[in-house]
């Protein structure tokens, strides 16, 4: 067994990916939990971390920028780095071709970066909210993008259209995360009084329809995802603990809690929904197996909270 | 500068001051674009003549005209002048910049300002190396095409039950022998953005002897403790080589060290609590802190003695023997204790003895007190203590008779460069004697009055004296052992003749002897 240098550029394509308030952002080799690489984000804390479509590169948002980071190389500096936008970048994510490139953040817009290669046109586009942004994400048909934030409103932005529509699915309360199973039937959000409303989409028309309300968490919620089996859902929150649910009943399947664990900031399933990481402020990612429900493994590293990662897997 | 709002002024400062600090990199894009000072001065010379022509040829009352040709043209503010009360201050603008350098005069220190372009230059040659998009604002409209093209919906398709590789990698490893260090990975150093790190050689001396060749490379944030510097450095191990057990971080301590490897056993370890930043040490060994008190029982710093002060046969007085021996404990020590301390360590360190299984060969370098019979020729013996240390051996009578003056006991003190000799003589029922050969007049070190001239005719005819020792037979054997190995490692010049002289007399015997045989 070899341990070091085996990288994902090393033939193997897991890649797990944590950053946070420690301005670095870490690449470990997932399964011995040894980190390979530091890499540097100056100034700011890592509001989001997001691997781009080929898997050579890792997209890091944070104050004023988004930067790209090679993954195969050993260079600790982002080798693009996204400029011009003037507060918070809190979300980054990329359409499945790696054409073009989702942000939101706290300036109140969601952003469309063209990432094209000799492109005829440019396809920038710029979608104003009246709050802040705090949840970015594309529906898997890459043609609408779903923006909440601090109004407590979910905008169902329509790329091709233009059109927008509204959900409020709780008043005075932020939008804190939003997640699209991967079948596109499933959206959920969780807002920072620590709910989880879940719409079905799969309908015809297909409109979101309330489905479920569950009171996730005691405390401020951070995160939803959901695995890509869509039979999971997880939640994580201030209150110390990530929440595995089941999305056929919407029963609870595992309650992830460690005794050093505090805020759990992020979190994402291994594509076979097995596995779970989590990222959390005591500065430790964990690897966690679902079925068990033990800890597999901690990645320690970091010297402040973890508050985003990225996950990669790879088929076999 | 934040303070002024002219731009025209500003570009102009930025252009024409020394600019000792700017984060921004604002300064250099001015410096790089156009001289738009320059530009400004031109247009504010074009301005003015306008200006002035049009207040010329402007009707007006009569005081205008005259007073305006006697004022300058200067008094004319325009919109494109640098600062329109520049003039009036004190501060030329022609010689502002040049006033700044004054400012600095001669004593500038040119090595921080070298210190300070080399990492602006760093930064730049880093900042190259990154594309910097810019968000374009984007074209009011893209045509339906357009749209249809970039944003193109496609059909989600139920994603297919995958294996996972690292489900398989996990099953493949489910031993982590890190895994108990894991707490001590946050201590970290390489690619810590803003704190201060240091980098420790740490020798590894509890892994078997193949392993000890290459000292394992950590670099720790400078605020980490040595207890976690240790168990950093056991993490690294283990991660390096998932095939070697270490034991637990709490046995473990980090002792001085030279560059090849050699631990300074002498010394304690490092405090545990206190922050790597505080040593000055780069080099460092691994040691188990069980295996270091058995190797050293006492451990007594390094003491330095005045040579000065130290006597050769001092003939004691009786009475103050007794404090003399408490006394002793200082006496050890030249300048090359150290050397000396090394190539024991490496002595025995080499053969394995030390470490890894029975009693050392020396079973602690530092002073070493025995009590024995020193044995006279024509009277009784006496009892003294023998201190013997790796720079000295020293004979301190312990006194019974205090009145008898004929008897009365020398104190002897013999710099380990005048021994030459020890062996054992006689095994008795009950008692061993053993001999110390010594030369007098090879103990330059300790007595001034020899110099190096002089000496040498000395060494022509070198005299050897000797005492003869009587104590029990395990303590002589050990005596003997101590102070051949030490005089080995020495290998003193003295040590060397009395060699030399001792076999050309075997050999004369020798051939005396096969002389006698051919015959």
């Amino acid at each position: 067994m070899t341990m070091s240098g085996d990288g994902p550029a090393g033939g193997s394509q897991v890649a797990l990916v944590t950053g946070g308030y420690d301005h670095t952002i870490k690449l470990w080799q997932a399964h011995s939990g040894v980190c390979l690489r530091t890499m540097q984000h100056p100034d700011s804390q890592v509001n989001d971390l997001e691997i781009n479509p080929s898997g050579q590169m890792v997209a890091a948002c944070g104050y004023q920028h988004i930067r790209m980071y090679d993954l195969a190389s050993a260079n600790p500096d982002p080798i693009i780095n996204f400029d011009g936008v003037t507060k918070n970048v809190s979300r980054v994510g990329f359409q499945e071709n790696g054409q073009w490139m989702y942000t939101g953040g706290e300036d109140c817009t969601a952003r469309i970066w063209d990432l094209r290669a000799g492109r005829q046109f440019q396809c920038q586009r710029i979608f104003q909210v009246p709050a802040p942004v705090n949840a970015v994400v594309l529906h898997p048909d890459q043609s609408q993008i779903m923006v909440g934030g601090q109004s407590g409103i979910i905008h169902i932005w329509d790329l091709k259209t233009d059109h927008n529509e509204q959900l409020i699915p709780e008043a005075e309360a932020s939008i804190q995360d939003i997640a699209i199973d991967p079948e596109g039937k499933l959206m959920a959000c969780v807002n920072n009084k620590g709910n989880c409303y879940v719409w079905s989409l799969g309908g015809s028309p297909p409109r979101p329809v309330p489905k479920k309300h569950i009171q996730a968490h005691s405390k401020y919620a951070l995160r939803c995802n959901f695995s890509l089996d869509s039979t999971m859902l997880v939640t994580t929150s201030g209150d110390c603990s990530a929440k595995v649910w089941n999305t056929k009943d919407w029963t609870l399947k595992r309650e992830l809690r460690h005794d050093t664990q505090r805020w759990v900031w992020d979190a994402a399933f291994t594509i076979d929904s097995r596995y779970l990481f989590t990222g959390s402020s005591d500065s430790y990612a964990r690897l966690w197996d679902l079925e068990k429900g033990t800890l597999e493994r901690e990645y320690c590293g970091h010297q402040k909270p973890i508050t985003a990662l990225a996950f990669r897997d790879q088929a076999v | 500068m934040a303070t002024y709002d002219n731009k025209a002024w500003l570009l102009k400062n930025i252009r024409d001051a020394f600019i000792a600090t700017d984060d921004t990199g604002l300064c250099e894009i001015v410096m790089a674009g156009e001289d738009f000072s320059k530009i400004f001065q031109t247009k504010a010379i074009e301005e003015k003549k306008r200006m002035k022509n049009r207040i010329i040829n402007r009707p007006s009352t009569s005081k205008g005209r005259d007073s305006f040709a006697e004022d300058d043209e200067r008094d004319i503010a325009t919109l494109f002048d640098p600062y329109p009360d520049m003039e009036d201050s004190d501060e030329d603008p022609m010689y502002g910049s040049w006033f700044r350098h004054e400012e600095f005069g001669g004593h500038r220190q040119r090595s921080n300002t070298a210190q300070w372009l080399d990492k602006k230059e760093l930064a730049l040659k880093k900042a190259a190396k990154i594309k910097v998009v810019k968000w374009e604002e984007p074209y009011p409209q893209l045509t339906e095409d357009q749209k249809a093209e970039a944003f193109k919906k496609v059909e989600v398709k139920r994603p297919q039950k995958q294996k996972s590789l690292l489900t398989e990698q996990l099953e493949k490893c489910p031993d982590l022998p890190h895994r108990q260090y894991l707490e001590y990975a946050k201590f970290d150093g390489t690619a810590q953005l803003g704190l201060p790190t240091k980098v420790f050689k740490i020798f590894m001396t509890t892994v078997p002897e193949k392993h000890q060749n290459y000292p394992v490379i950590v670099c720790v944030i400078a605020s980490a403790k040595i207890k976690d510097l240790i168990g950093f450095t056991c993490y690294k191990y283990s991660i390096e080589h998932p095939d070697i057990t270490l034991g637990s971080v709490h046995d473990y301590g980090l002792c001085i060290a030279e560059d090849d490897g050699e631990v300074d056993w002498a010394f304690p370890c490092l405090d545990n609590n206190e922050p790597c930043s505080k040593f000055g040490f780069t080099c460092l060994g691994l040691i188990d802190t069980k295996q270091k008190d058995k190797i050293i029982q006492v451990t007594t710093p390094i003491p330095d003695i005045d040579m000065g002060h130290s006597v050769f046969c001092f003939p004691k007085a009786p009475d103050s023997g007794q404090s003399n021996i408490n006394s002793t404990k200082q006496h050890t020590g030249g300048s090359d204790t150290s050397e000396i301390m090394k190539a024991m360590y490496s002595v025995t360190e080499g053969k394995g003895l030390g470490f890894q299984s029975g009693p050392p060969l020396t079973d602690a370098p530092q002073d070493k007190l025995y009590r024995v019979q020193l044995l006279h020729k024509v009277r009784a013996s006496t009892p003294v203590q023998l201190c013997i240390t790796l720079d000295q051996i020293e004979v301190v009578p312990l006194v019974t008779q205090k009145h008898a003056f004929w008897s009365r006991p020398k104190y002897f003190l013999h710099s380990m460069n005048s021994v030459a000799w020890c062996q054992i003589l006689e095994a008795k029922s009950n008692k061993t004697s053993f001999r110390i050969v010594y030369s007098p007049s090879h103990d330059t070190a300790f007595n001034d009055s020899y110099t190096a001239g002089n000496s040498s005719a000395f060494q022509a005819t070198a005299i050897y004296k000797k005492h003869d020792f009587e104590c029990d037979h395990d303590t002589a054997r050990r005596i003997v052992d101590k102070v051949n190995t030490i005089l080995d490692l020495r290998n003193s010049p003295c040590r060397r003749e009395y060699k030399n002289t001792k076999e050309k007399k075997l050999h004369t015997r020798r051939s005396f002897h096969t002389k006698q045989l051919k015959s």
